[in-house]
């Protein structure tokens, strides 16, 4: 297959992504429980205050459910992205390798430890997502490095093994709650993926936890396709390799946490989106780091769009959207990728 | 003159019992040296050794004079570039983006491709005969253009020593003779090669001297001719006493020449 692989098709590319995402957003902004009309929308844009009931739910509903859902696509494909180039295997994901897990239970110990104790509207939260995506990955890593080596059957199988016990404790919190509140719907919530209307100060702390995470891992783009060599390659042209990891893992466990922390575990996204990626784009990391963050961003930003107006007025987790699309094509790749790549 | 390379006393160990013992030789600039012994007797050990990848036990691994494991990592791979034996790449990378990576030595974490970064990585592919392959994918190569785009991967590096791993292995005999004349027009450039060798027929005529490495004696170092002869090699090899490897090695160079 002849891939797009030159500067040219890159750039062409790269600018049909940002207007096709600057597309997505304003559509999914029109469309929604209440119909609101171009005309309205347009008018809502130049005539904004609380009395309009239009600007009100554009600007305090819908657009901030929709910047997050593009952070969260953005953030969860790039965690995909640099995980698959870490351990060199196009099957691995933030959530296969249970670090959303992680951090929804890091995020929900937040909540229960916690709860009152709130920083730019975000609790704990936000911060025990990031330990427990930290602590989930290092687990995991820890688990499937076999002699230096991390052989694809011990990562899938730590991983999996890893987010079910993290996920079932997560459930184990609900039986903690004495009130069947308000906690136990948003750790219900966390644990299947939705995307809740967030606070603009909550978008604040996630898009600037994601800014960071892309900054780690921009330098470290062409260090992952010199680790895909091998790391006995990477080590003799003089790549750090424990650094290298170090700042993979932090980078991917960040962006991790803070998609978590907005929309609880969203599955197979940092899976599909970098794949579709490579197949068109060819697997140079410094070329797919901008294309899969812009293609993730769409691709949630249409997935929640579908999953609040497929049934409304009632909601599908976006969560489940993605597990019906991801699942299969999680198989796909299982099925197609016979070789069995090691570090 | 200081050697190019040059062990002194060299001895390694891994956790379960030692695998070289005493080694001692020396490489000039412009030899091409091959590496021979039995299986396991420890030629990768050596080439990673000299590559500073593994640390001595004991005595000294000097690069030009000086000890290669107390360079920096991204001086030492400005000097010497190991071509690894065993090469897998989990996607689908062209000859091209695998070739540059060669480069990595000489890139800081935020600086780009230069010219002369280009320039380094059209010179590797032209001298390992790859060009034309350039945007081809590596997974989707036959052994023998693998083998070369691995050499021209090494070139890139710009080494003043290039060590290879079995370059002939699971080649047929034509891409053998390919290789060889490859490395023959290495050196003809001026490239210092230290190839670990299995097929001892294609030895003559392309290295310059020969390393023999056997378990519980001392290395041997010698010209071609001196080392490849019938009672060494049935000793070193363990074989019993057949036709002469020379022999053999003729025949092949006949057939070699006339290409």
């Amino acid at each position: 297959m002849r891939r797009f692989s030159s500067r040219p098709w890159f750039l062409l590319i790269i600018t049909c992504l940002a207007a096709l995402l600057g597309l997505a957003i304003v559509l999914s902004i029109g469309i929604g429980a209440t119909p609101v009309g171009t005309r309205e929308l347009l008018q809502a844009l130049f005539d904004w205050h609380r009395s309009n009931t239009n600007a009100v739910i554009l600007f305090e509903i819908r657009l901030p459910r929709v910047l997050a859902s593009a952070l969260v696509g953005a953030a969860l494909s790039v965690a995909g992205l640099l995980f698959q180039g870490l351990f060199r295997n196009p099957m691995a994901d933030p959530y296969v390798l249970g670090t959303s897990g992680g951090a929804a239970l890091g995020a929900g110990l937040g909540l229960f430890l916690l709860p009152r104790f709130t920083f730019l509207g975000f609790g704990t939260t936000a911060a025990m997502a990031v330990v427990g995506s930290l602590a989930s990955m290092a687990l995991v890593y820890w688990l499937a490095r076999i002699g230096g080596k991390v052989p694809v059957v011990t990562l899938l199988l730590a991983g999996f093994a890893v987010s079910t016990m993290l996920s079932y404790s997560t459930y184990f919190l609900v039986l903690l709650d004495d009130n069947f509140g308000l906690r136990t719907r948003v750790l219900a919530s966390w644990l299947t993926g939705a995307i809740a209307v967030p606070k603009w100060s909550q978008l604040e702390v996630t898009a600037a936890m994601i800014g960071c995470g892309l900054i780690v891992c921009l330098p470290l783009t062409r260090r992952l396709n010199t680790l895909a060599l091998g790391e006995d390659y990477a080590r003799q042209v003089g790549v750090p390799l424990e650094k290298t990891h170090l700042a993979i893992i932090l980078a991917a466990s960040l962006l991790t946490a803070a998609a978590v922390s907005l929309a609880g575990v969203i599955s197979f996204v940092g899976l599909v989106v970098p794949h579709l990626a490579r197949l068109i784009l060819g697997p140079d990391h410094v070329r797919l780091l901008p294309v899969t963050a812009i293609a993730g961003a769409i691709f949630l930003v249409l997935a929640d769009t579908l999953a609040r107006t497929m049934l409304a007025p009632s909601e599908i987790p976006v969560g489940l959207l993605t597990a019906f699309i991801g699942g299969p094509f999680f198989l796909y790749l299982l099925r197609t990728t016979r070789r069995e790549y090691t570090l | 003159m200081i050697p190019l390379l040059e062990f002194v006393n060299v001895a390694f160990r891994y956790e379960r019992g030692s695998v070289l013992e005493e080694l001692s030789f020396r490489i000039e600039a412009g030899d091409c040296v091959a590496l021979i012994g039995p299986n396991g007797v420890g030629k990768t050990t050596l080439l990673r050794l000299a590559a500073g990848l593994l640390t001595s036990s004991r005595g000294r691994v000097l690069m030009a004079g000086r000890t290669v494991t107390a360079l920096p990592r991204g001086e030492a791979a400005r000097m010497v570039a190991l071509v690894p034996q065993r090469f897998e790449v989990p996607f689908d990378f062209t000859v091209e983006q695998i070739v540059e990576q060669g480069r990595t030595p000489y890139l800081g974490l935020f600086t780009g491709f230069k010219l002369r970064d280009r320039q380094a990585v059209e010179r590797a592919l032209e001298l390992a005969d790859v060009a034309s392959l350039r945007h081809r994918i590596f997974n989707e190569l036959s052994g023998g253009e693998r083998q070369r785009v691995k050499i021209a991967l090494g070139l890139a590096q710009q080494p003043r020593l290039l060590l290879l791993d079995e370059p002939t292995q699971s080649l047929d005999l034509g891409r053998q003779l390919d290789l060889l004349a490859l490395l023959r027009a290495l050196r003809a450039e001026g490239v210092t090669i230290l190839a670990a060798m299995h097929d001892l027929n294609l030895i003559e005529g392309t290295f310059s001297s020969v390393l023999l490495l056997e378990p519980d004696r001392p290395l041997l170092q010698g010209r071609p001719e001196d080392v490849l002869r019938p009672h060494i090699l049935e000793r070193a090899f363990d074989c019993p006493p057949g036709p002469p490897v020379k022999l053999v090695a003729d025949k092949l160079f006949a057939i070699g020449r006339n290409r």
